[in-house]
């Protein structure tokens, strides 16, 4: 029952992306954009033109473009199907290993962002949700409609602001590690885990260091929906039959309350999903803030070089892990929930 | 896949007559739509244009009534720069309420439009059920699935960085949450009796979707148009800042925020913390008035 259930969502997911990367492909060139003036400059010659509009295979047709990037036809790259997203205009690198060495900074300052936030968000949500309508409650709805509506760049300047040049326990945002400092050898990718391969803590602490603010200003954001998720599905189970039971045969409050915790978060996964497959990308204006060096700044790069390349890896990678996280997390939710699978 | 977020069964907060959450979101809602209209001109100095007065910081607390004083005796050489200026010399002051007629205008104008188009969609879509419709959300479900941000970065740095650009971007971004809503009240709407009574009366089907199906599916995107205007101004000023939206010297606050960031660190905090406000103010008030429009409609269902 579970393996059928996970092989039909992987098949929908499989033909998604499929949609979304024709989706992609045409529409980045539908747009009135001149990448290969934008490469060889305004005044390049007519023939330095040609020549790099033939370099780029922009002078095929377009579904012969197509069939090469999906690699359906024969050409001096390999394409989708033979496992290459294609060679970056800009840079010449090949753009999965570029996006493999942009992809755990934001990973990682999004995962430890939301731990932070569920870190605060639950235990807050549930404070609101234990005397709904009252004052508390009344306070933690309105944090979150707070949260859940700020411009993030502006709050992680603030904090940077606040945090560096007021009081100086942060460090400045100028990526993930000082300057100064010599980068731990690339193994992972994710600076936490490869200063630790490194065996150097002093390193570790400083990664660690350097993501304090950007990590404050995500989960700062991302708190307010979670608050907002976790109150309501809390007040639901609140209000369920197996909650009325538990109290009418005596069971201890924190006992009852914990129980109805349970029931709320199954629900809630589906959209801690969501929001952490909105922040991939999501996650791109506080990485600008800090200089962090993540897919999001990947992208902005790709796309004001008009790098189509880069731009189609990066949507299709982004998009695929967004959809693998839903899937894996509505497993959790099964779980958790049993009756989801059937 | 269940929707957490979508409840009518729960307890709305106490709302009494007199609603002050929903007063604040009405002001800062209306101060802004003024602002929309006569921002740019109110302003002591001309938005667009530099002063010869550089990075110059607000007058701090102590010095407002001083300076209030000497700007209503005209002894001051030239007006106050309420908020300072820029590393140009932009004033900030008049940037900021002059920043509504793009940010506000953007905004309205990509809603307008998802919302026109998505209401449409979603009505055809939910109404005329067939091998067509089944694809439109399919294709809907695929342009949900674009990481937002990057997509509306890819449409207004390809197209152009124009005003109109930017509108077309963010509606496209929006449409499929309109046609999913509308979609989903039309299904919900057209088994109802009123509709079963104007077949019988022998009306048209064209006629039955547009004059009784239609107005009775639109509360749902109406009430989310206020919560996307917000949105879109976040995002509106998100382009600007990772330069992918309105040119400078166009006063809009992303871009007065983006002009700001590399000052921070010096310690001028006064040419991007001024815009941010009012982003931070603006894009709440109309989240809060989303959200008393919504619980008003929870109540009367």
């Amino acid at each position: 029952m579970l393996w059928r259930y996970i092989a039909k969502r992987l098949l929908i997911g499989v033909v998604q992306l499929f949609g979304l990367i024709i989706a992609v492909f045409f529409l980045i060139r539908l747009l009135p954009a001149d990448p290969v003036s934008r490469l060889v400059g305004m005044n390049a010659s007519e023939e330095a033109y040609a020549q790099a509009a033939a370099q780029l295979g922009l002078d095929q047709p377009v579904m012969t473009q197509l069939a090469q990037y999906l690699g359906l036809q024969p050409s001096v790259q390999p394409g989708l199907l033979q496992g290459s997203l294609g060679i970056s205009w800009v840079t010449n690198e090949p753009v999965l290993s570029e996006i493999g060495a942009y992809l755990p900074v934001t990973i990682e300052l999004i995962t430890l962002a939301f731990i932070v936030a569920l870190l605060v968000a639950v235990p807050v949500g549930m404070l609101g949700a234990l005397n709904p309508g009252g004052r508390t409650d009344k306070g933690v709805f309105l944090y979150s409609l707070f949260a859940g509506s700020q411009p993030e760049f502006w709050w992680g300047l603030l904090f940077v602001y606040v945090f560096y040049y007021q009081l100086g326990v942060a460090p400045p945002p100028l990526g993930r590690l000082s300057p100064m400092t010599n980068p731990p050898d690339f193994v992972t990718g994710f600076m936490l885990i490869d200063t630790l391969i490194a065996g150097s803590l002093p390193k570790f602490l400083e990664a660690l260091h350097h993501l304090m603010l950007p990590v404050l200003t995500l989960a700062f954001i991302l708190s307010g929906p979670i608050i907002k998720m976790v109150r309501q599905n809390m007040l639901r189970a609140l209000q369920s039959d197996f909650v009325l039971y538990a109290n009418c045969i005596g069971l201890p409050k924190k006992r009852v309350a914990r129980y109805a915790l349970r029931a709320a978060m199954a629900p809630s996964m589906t959209l801690i999903g969501i929001l952490y497959g909105f922040m991939l990308s999501g996650a791109v204006l506080v990485e600008s803030v800090f200089s962090l060096g993540g897919i999001g700044q990947y992208s902005i790069r790709s796309v004001l070089a008009f790098d189509y390349p880069a731009i189609q890896g990066v949507v299709l990678i982004i998009t695929a892990i967004s959809l693998l996280v839903y899937l894996l997390l509505d497993l959790v939710h099964a779980a958790i929930d049993p009756r989801i699978a059937h | 896949m269940t929707d957490p977020s979508g409840p009518s069964d729960l307890p709305p907060l106490a709302v009494r007559k007199r609603d002050g959450l929903f007063i604040f979101g009405v002001t800062i809602v209306t101060v802004v739509c003024i602002l929309a209209v006569i921002g740019p001109y109110i302003g002591p100095y001309d938005p667009t244009l530099t002063t010869p007065r550089v990075a110059y910081p607000p007058p701090g607390l102590f010095a407002i009534p001083g300076t209030l004083l000497g700007w209503i005796n005209g002894t001051l050489e030239y007006p106050p720069h309420w908020m300072g200026t820029d590393a140009s010399g932009y004033d900030i002051f008049s940037r900021v309420i002059a920043a509504p007629r793009t940010d506000l205008a953007i905004a309205l104008a990509a809603n307008a439009l998802s919302l026109l188009l998505g209401v449409l969609l979603g009505l055809i879509a939910g109404y005329y059920r067939n091998w067509g419709t089944e694809f439109m959300m399919r294709v809907s479900d695929v342009m949900q699935s674009f990481p937002v941000f990057i997509s509306a970065m890819v449409l207004v740095a390809l197209a152009g960085r124009s005003t109109t650009n930017i509108v077309i971007a963010l509606a496209f971004v929006y449409v499929p949450i309109y046609i999913r809503l509308t979609r989903a009240e039309v299904l919900s709407q057209k088994s109802r009796g009123f509709v079963e009574a104007a077949r019988a009366l022998g009306q048209p089907e064209l006629t039955i979707a547009l004059r009784h199906v239609l107005p009775n599916s639109m509360t749902p995107a109406l009430i989310q148009s206020s919560v996307t205007i917000g949105f879109a101004i976040l995002l509106t000023a998100g382009l600007s800042f990772v330069g992918a939206g309105v040119r400078p010297p166009t006063p809009e606050w992303g871009l007065m925020i983006s002009t700001g960031a590399n000052q921070i660190i010096l310690g001028e905090w006064w040419p991007s913390v001024f815009p941010g406000i009012a982003i931070s103010l603006t894009v709440f008030g109309f989240a809060v008035l989303g959200n008393a429009l919504e619980r008003r409609y929870e109540e009367g269902q």
